[in-house]
C-alpha cells in the first residue's frame, strides 16, 4: 500500500539513487578499469543495392523502371514489354519476362548475363606512419599492408563468405615495436559492402628500463599517428600523464618514479588523433622499482618463443591443459586453464 | 510510534529492493538465451540461441555450462555456425542423461560488443537444437521445460591478465502443449538451406620440443558460416580417414605421405585441405650423359674399326 503514496515513491527513488552511488564502486570493480573498451570512434556501415529506389545498382538486374537498357528483344524474345519485379517480391529487382512473347517457336531467352555481385569488406583507419599492418580473419593472417606517412590505412577484402567474421589488426611501427591486437566482429552481408571505419590502433609502447631504483627517471616511449595526444597511465596508484606525438608519430614521456612505491608497477597508453579518433589502451608493460624483480617465463603467451602467438602456441596450451607447465601457466596458478587461454587470446598475432 | 516503525520498515524493504536491483544494472557481462520462452508441442524441433551482452566490456574467453529438463527436452545438436567464438578449447558437449551442455572457447584479440551501426547479430555464442519427443506410449506429453545457464559459467576479460568478469545469467522456460498441429523443425530448414562448405584452410606441419616428445604434428582450423562445423577427419597417405582434431600427431614421422584434412559442416558439406610433402631435389644425373657419350664413342670406334678392318 505504501508503494502508491507520494512520500513512499520519493523514499524509493532516493534510496535507489543512494544505494547506486554508494555501491556502484563495489560492483564496478577494478576489472573495468583494466579492460580495454572498444574505441568509440569505430563504426560500421553497410552499403549495397537498395531494391525499390528506382536506380539499378550492382547486384540488381533492374530497379523499377530502370531496366538497364534491356528489352524483351534484347533478352532473346520476339516482342512484348519487359518489366521488373518490385521490392518485397520473391524475385525482387530481377527481370519479369511474363510480358514478353517468344513468338512462333523462336525466341528462348536466357542470353542475358546479370551484373556480377560482390560481397566486400573495407577496413580503414589509422596506425603509425608507414607501419606494417597485419590483418587477421577469424584469427588467421589474411594480408599485410603498409600505412601511409600520415598513418592512414585502408584494406579491402573481396571473395568473402557472408556471415559473422572476427577481424583483427595489429601493426609494427618503424622501430619494430608491435601494437596490441585490436579485434572487432562484423556480420558481413551478402552482395553488400561492409565498411568498418574509425579504427585507431593503440600506440606502441616501450620502456627504457624494467628494473630501476626509486627516484630514477623512466622513459616511456613509442609511436602513434602524427600529432596525436597520448595519455600515459601508470598503476598503482594510478597516475595519468599526457604528451603529444611529433609529426613523425613518435612520442615519449620521462616519468619521475619518486612518487611510486617499491615493487611492481604497470603502464599503458592510449591516444586521440587530431581528427578526433580515439584508440583503446596499448599493451600493458610492467616495471619494478627496487631490488629483485621476478623473472618471466614465456612472456606474452609466446609459448614456443618464435615471436608469434598463433595456432602452434594454442596447440602447446591444449597439450598442457589441466596440467602444470611453467611456460603455458601464464598466470602462475600451477594449472593450465581458462585464464591462461584468455592471456593467449589477448596476445594473439596469428 | 507505530507510524515511525512502519516508515522504518518500509525503508528497510526499499533498501532490500535497491540491493536486489543494482547488481543487475552494474554486471559486466550477461549470458542469455533466445527465445527465453515459447510454446511447442511434442514432435517439434526448435533452436535456442545462446548470446552474450558484454555491456561495453571487452572479453575474450567464455566457458558456458547449461542444464536443461532432460525428461522433456532432447538436446540433439549444437551449432557453432555464426558464433563469435573462433577457437574452441572445449568443444560443445551434450550429456542427455544428466541434462548438461558445456563448451569453452575464445576470440583472438577479444570481443567488445556490437560496433555502432552494425545491423546484424554479432553476439551469438552457439545454437542448441532441442527436440521434444513425440507421444510416449500413446499419451501426449505436456508440461514445462527449463534451460538454465549454470553459475559455473565464466567470462574472462580481454585484459592480458585472465581476469574473470562479473557475470549475470538469464534462463529460459518453454511450455509443452498438445496442439495437435503439424510438428515444426527449425533445424531441418537451416540444414536444407546450407549448401556452402566450410571456409578454406591450410595444414601446417610443426615440431616443438615442448609437446609430443618433439615429434611432428599438424595444426589446422576453420569455420563454417552457416550451420557450423561438425567434425574434422585426417588421412595420411593410403591410411583410412580418422575423425581427429588439431593438433594431430602424425603417424608418418618420415613426412613422406600426403596429408589430407577434411572439414565437414552440420549439413554435410565438405572442404578438404591437402599437404603434399616436398620431395627433396636430386642433383642432375650428369653421369648418364657421360655414359651415353662414352657408349656412343665405343660404338663409333667399333664401327670405324670394323669398316677399316674389312678394307
Amino acid at each position: 500500500m505504501f508503494l502508491y503514496s507520494g512520500k513512499s515513491i520519493i523514499i524509493l527513488l532516493t534510496s535507489l539513487i543512494l544505494i547506486g552511488l554508494i555501491f556502484s564502486p563495489i560492483f564496478l570493480s577494478s576489472k573495468e578499469i583494466l579492460a580495454d573498451n572498444l574505441p568509440t570512434s569505430v563504426t560500421v556501415s553497410i552499403t549495397g543495392p537498395i531494391c525499390g529506389n528506382g536506380i539499378r545498382e550492382v547486384g540488381e538486374q533492374c530497379d523499377g523502371g530502370d531496366l538497364g537498357g534491356q528489352t524483351c528483344v534484347s533478352l532473346g524474345y520476339v516482342s512484348g514489354t519487359l518489366s521488373c519485379y518490385a521490392a518485397g517480391m520473391p524475385n525482387e529487382c530481377t527481370f519479369n519476362v511474363s510480358g514478353c512473347s517468344a513468338g512462333g517457336g523462336g525466341g528462348g531467352g536466357g542470353g542475358y548475363v546479370p551484373p556480377p555481385t560482390v560481397t566486400k569488406v573495407i577496413i580503414q583507419g589509422k596506425a603509425y606512419p608507414e607501419a606494417e599492418i597485419t590483418l587477421l580473419e577469424d584469427g588467421k593472417v589474411l594480408t599485410t599492408k603498409k600505412a601511409d606517412p600520415l598513418a592512414n590505412f585502408k584494406i579491402e577484402i573481396t571473395d568473402i563468405t557472408a556471415g559473422v567474421w572476427t577481424f583483427s589488426i595489429w601493426a609494427e611501427d618503424k622501430e619494430g615495436r608491435r601494437s596490441i591486437t585490436f579485434s572487432f566482429t562484423a556480420n558481413v552481408t551478402k552482395n553488400m559492402t561492409t565498411t568498418v571505419s574509425g579504427i585507431f590502433l593503440p600506440p606502441t609502447i616501450e620502456l627504457s628500463k624494467v628494473n630501476l631504483q626509486k627516484g630514477e627517471t623512466l622513459n616511456i616511449f613509442g609511436q602513434t599517428a602524427p600529432e596525436s595526444e597520448v595519455s600515459i597511465s601508470v598503476e598503482s596508484p594510478e597516475i595519468v600523464k599526457k604528451t603529444e606525438a611529433t609529426k613523425k608519430g613518435d612520442w615519449d614521456y620521462s616519468l619521475d618514479t619518486s612518487p611510486l612505491d617499491e615493487g611492481s608497477h604497470t603502464t599503458r597508453a592510449k591516444a586521440a588523433s587530431p581528427e578526433g579518433l580515439l584508440s583503446s589502451y596499448s599493451k600493458v608493460l610492467g616495471f619494478y622499482i627496487g631490488e629483485g624483480a621476478p623473472g618471466v617465463i614465456c612472456p606474452n603467451a609466446d609459448l614456443n618463443g618464435d615471436g608469434k602467438v598463433n595456432l602452434v602456441d594454442f596447440s602447446i596450451l591444449l597439450y598442457w591443459w589441466g596440467k602444470d607447465d611453467p611456460c603455458s601457466d601464464q598466470n602462475g596458478n600451477r594449472r593450465v586453464d581458462l585464464p591462461d587461454f584468455s592471456i593467449m587470446m589477448y596476445y594473439w598475432t596469428g | 510510534m507505530k507510524n515511525y516503525s512502519s516508515k522504518f520498515k518500509n525503508t528497510i524493504i526499499l533498501l532490500i529492493i535497491g540491493f536486489a536491483l543494482f547488481p543487475a544494472i552494474t554486471f559486466a557481462a550477461i549470458l542469455y538465451l533466445e527465445p527465453s520462452s515459447g510454446e511447442y508441442q511434442p514432435g517439434d524441433t526448435f533452436i535456442v540461441e545462446m548470446k552474450i551482452d558484454t555491456e561495453g566490456e571487452c572479453i575474450n574467453t567464455i566457458e558456458a555450462n547449461l542444464s536443461f529438463s532432460q525428461d522433456i527436452l532432447k538436446a540433439v545438436d549444437f551449432s557453432q555456425g555464426q558464433s563469435i567464438i573462433i577457437l574452441w578449447v572445449k568443444s560443445p558437449e551434450i550429456n542427455q542423461e544428466s541434462g548438461l551442455i558445456s563448451f569453452a572457447g575464445g576470440i583472438p584479440g577479444g570481443y567488445c560488443g556490437r560496433i555502432p551501426g552494425e545491423p546484424g547479430v554479432t553476439n551469438l555464442l552457439g545454437k542448441i537444437i532441442f527436440r521434444i519427443p513425440g507421444m510416449i506410449v500413446g499419451e501426449l506429453m505436456e508440461g514445462s521445460a527449463e534451460v538454465k545457464i549454470l553459475d559455473t559459467s565464466e567470462v574472462l576479460l580481454n585484459d592480458g591478465l585472465g581476469t574473470r568478469a562479473k557475470l549475470a545469467t538469464q534462463e529460459a522456460a518453454f511450455e509443452i502443449l498438445s496442439k495437435l498441429e503439424p510438428s515444426k523443425d527449425e533445424w531441418f530448414q537451416e540444414l536444407k538451406e546450407d549448401t556452402i562448405p566450410p571456409e578454406p584452410f591450410e595444414i601446417e606441419i610443426h615440431q616443438e620440443s615442448a609437446i609430443f616428445e618433439g615429434k611432428y604434428f599438424i595444426t589446422f582450423s576453420t569455420t563454417d558460416k552457416q550451420t557450423g562445423l561438425d567434425y574434422y577427419e585426417v588421412k595420411e597417405g593410403e591410411r583410412d580417414w580418422k575423425e581427429m582434431g588439431s593438433p594431430y600427431l602424425l603417424e608418418d614421422q618420415g613426412l613422406k605421405s600426403i596429408i589430407k584434412v577434411k572439414a565437414v559442416d552440420k549439413a554435410g558439406n565438405e572442404r578438404i585441405a591437402e599437404y603434399i610433402p616436398e620431395i627433396p631435389k636430386r642433383p642432375f644425373p650428369y653421369w648418364i650423359i657421360i655414359l651415353v657419350l662414352m657408349g656412343a664413342g665405343v660404338i663409333w670406334w667399333i664401327i670405324r674399326k670394323f669398316k677399316y678392318g674389312k678394307k
